[in-house]
């Protein structure tokens, strides 16, 4: 029996007791790590090595390409229309839903009775999974469905939103940020629920109006949710799938199609695997790119 | 709750405490009247298709061909219910979604909170080199890992069975970086005393550290299940037997074959989506605090 508090592990050398260290530290972070490197870093340089490939699960012969891959993407319309559509979605999409969620927190907090009941209707979406909503609004968007029976009574336009190639891509859209708005207001709160009342007094003494007010000390302060928020929509946008491929399948006429579908299509309908990896590439290129530029532009922005 | 806890900020009652002039009456209440009348339109924006859908689950084939649009079923009827169970098979993909999402969640909780007890509490070599390594992947697009995953899948004979659905779910970059976050701020004073005890670094971990975390595992817990439950192109790609959908690919199946029968479809919609609202319900301010304990606010 030992006493109590010696070490169990005392009388051997430092270098057992390295190892034993390193092996308890080992088991405790080894089955993450493992996870995480096979379908992470083992997945990245898997994917970069069939991109490089005629890839296909049909066929055992998979003869080495160059960049031919990346180059028939370049040369494919539907590839270049789709990376028009996702850069045309990400950017309606992110600014409206920052902007909306944004409002409605602001109008949110306004409120003294039922905040947690209003709340927690606008993140009911968040719970439903995507392809149930789809399902939901392929029946809102219907020639005669409610959509146009609402835009019937305001005196506007009733299109048949999903089957007119100008308008399906903003049913998409529509549709979009209805389901997500509202998770992005909840953070919204927590945020704004983090400024201190103090601020705003000190203002209200100095004859700040209410858009003097949210311009010098909610956007400044705020400043750390919006570009989480901005930055996660970003990511999010660029590879949009299930709504389009469960309300337009890409269609009518390619309108819709986005790069994810365009991936998944070539990779899982037509097994073409390593062509659709080469085009993750290109994807993956545009996230990052743009992530980098909206890092900087809110890095040097000075804003208090 | 915190935020229901602060107070309004235009309010200018917050300077001028004793006394409201009339002028001031009247404009707070119409400033209230405009803040309700906006949260309340949009409330109904969220709930409608709700509403719709569920009323639609209790009509006939032709109750609901005859006004889609009545919120209220004109005949009552179990006829959809009955069919999403039956022929829709509903309750296969409600059983599959069911094991995903708490296998899922059981499973990337003990994975990630074993990590992050490494990275937060223990000393090794290597250490910080694999915890960078870990923060690195959260940076990966989805898109680009989504095939080669597949393949590794295939490669490991996993395709079209439950662990190939689940395996690569065991393991969140986020989930273990939230964990450590939380675990490094609790006092190592009650781990030394354990130590000095004679427990073991196990014991420790599963006896002092897990039950002081339960806020954080539980929010994190209900995030994975959400995003299991809703998980859709992944067990799309993996699975091949119907028998295995989770709900999500299940319902989806509804598109192409019996497109006709949007009650039934409704109807399986409806039971896909009350179980996780309910849960919600249940738990929710552990979710809404979760938000901001888990940093999401950088």
């Amino acid at each position: 029996m030992q006493l109590a508090g010696a070490s169990p592990s005392g009388n051997r050398p430092r270098w057992v007791r390295d190892l034993q260290r390193d092996a308890l530290g080992y088991s405790f972070a080894g089955p993450a790590v493992i996870l995480l490197v096979i379908f992470s870093i083992v997945a990245i340089v898997v994917s970069l090595w069939i991109s490089f490939h005629e890839w296909t699960f049909l066929r055992d012969e998979r003869p080495w390409v160059g960049l031919e891959n990346y180059a028939k993407a370049l040369d494919d319309p539907v590839f270049g229309k789709a990376f028009r559509n996702t850069a045309r979605y990400a950017a309606i999409v992110v600014p409206a839903i920052t902007g909306l969620g944004l409002l409605l927190a602001l109008i949110g907090n306004e409120a003294r009775q039922g905040r947690a009941v209003f709340r927690t209707i606008f993140f009911i979406p968040t719970l439903t999974p995507l392809v149930v909503l789809s399902f939901l609004w392929i029946w809102l968007f219907e020639p005669t469905g409610s959509f146009n029976i609402v835009l019937e009574k305001l005196g506007l336009p009733t299109p048949n939103w999903l089957m007119d190639p100008v308008m399906a891509p903003f049913a998409i859209i529509i549709m979009s940020v209805w389901a997500h708005v509202g998770y992005y207001m909840v953070i919204f709160m927590a945020g704004l629920a983090d400024i201190p009342q103090i601020y705003y007094d000190a203002s209200e003494v100095d004859g700040a109006n209410i858009f003097q007010r949210f311009w010098h000390i909610t956007l400044p302060l705020l400043r750390n949710t919006l570009i989480f928020v901005v930055v996660i929509l970003a990511i999010g946008a660029f590879q949009v799938f299930d709504q389009v491929y469960l309300m337009t399948r890409g269609g009518p006429d390619n309108s819709t199609e986005v790069m994810q579908a365009l991936i998944y299509k070539q990779g899982f309908e037509f097994f073409h695997m390593g062509y659709a990896s080469a085009m993750a590439w290109y994807l993956f290129a545009a996230i990052a790119f743009f992530t980098a530029i909206q890092m900087r532009i809110f890095r040097s922005q000075q804003l208090y | 709750m915190r935020i229901a806890g602060v107070s309004s900020r235009t309010d200018t009652g917050q300077l001028v405490k004793e006394r409201h002039s009339t002028a001031w009456w009247v404009g707070n209440i119409s400033k209230m009247t405009v803040v309700y009348t906006i949260l309340i339109i949009t409330a109904l924006v969220f709930l409608y298709p709700y509403f719709w859908m569920v009323g639609n689950a209790f009509k006939t084939n032709e109750g609901f061909y005859t006004d889609p649009y009545r919120l209220i079923p004109e005949q009552f009827s179990l006829d959809a219910m009955r069919a999403a169970l039956g022929i829709g098979r509903v309750h296969i993909y409600l059983k599959n979604s069911t094991i995903f999402a708490v296998v899922g969640v059981a499973g990337q909780l003990l994975v990630d909170a074993l990590a992050a007890f490494a990275f937060a509490r223990l000393s090794f070599r290597g250490r910080d080199v694999l915890f960078v390594l870990v923060l690195a992947t959260l940076m990966l697009p989805y898109s680009v890992v989504l095939i080669p995953s597949y393949l590794i899948v295939y490669w490991f004979g996993l395709a079209n069975t439950y662990v190939g659905v689940m395996l690569p779910g065991f393991a969140g970059a986020f989930g273990i970086f939230l964990l450590r976050q939380f675990f490094l701020n609790i006092p190592s004073e009650l781990e030394d005393a354990a130590r000095i005890d004679g427990a073991t670094t196990f014991r420790i971990f599963w006896q002092i550290i897990v039950p002081l975390a339960k806020p954080a595992l539980l929010t994190l817990g209900l995030f994975i299940f959400i995003f299991q439950w809703s998980s859709y192109v992944w067990p799309l790609i993996v699975l091949k037997d119907w028998d295995k959908y989770p709900l999500t690919v299940g319902i989806a199946l509804f598109r192409s074959t019996t497109w006709t029968y949007w009650p039934n479809i409704l109807a399986a919609t409806t039971l896909g989506t009350l179980p996780l609202i309910a849960l919600f319900l249940l738990v929710q301010r552990y979710i809404i605090g979760g938000i901001t304990l888990s940093g999401l606010k950088g």
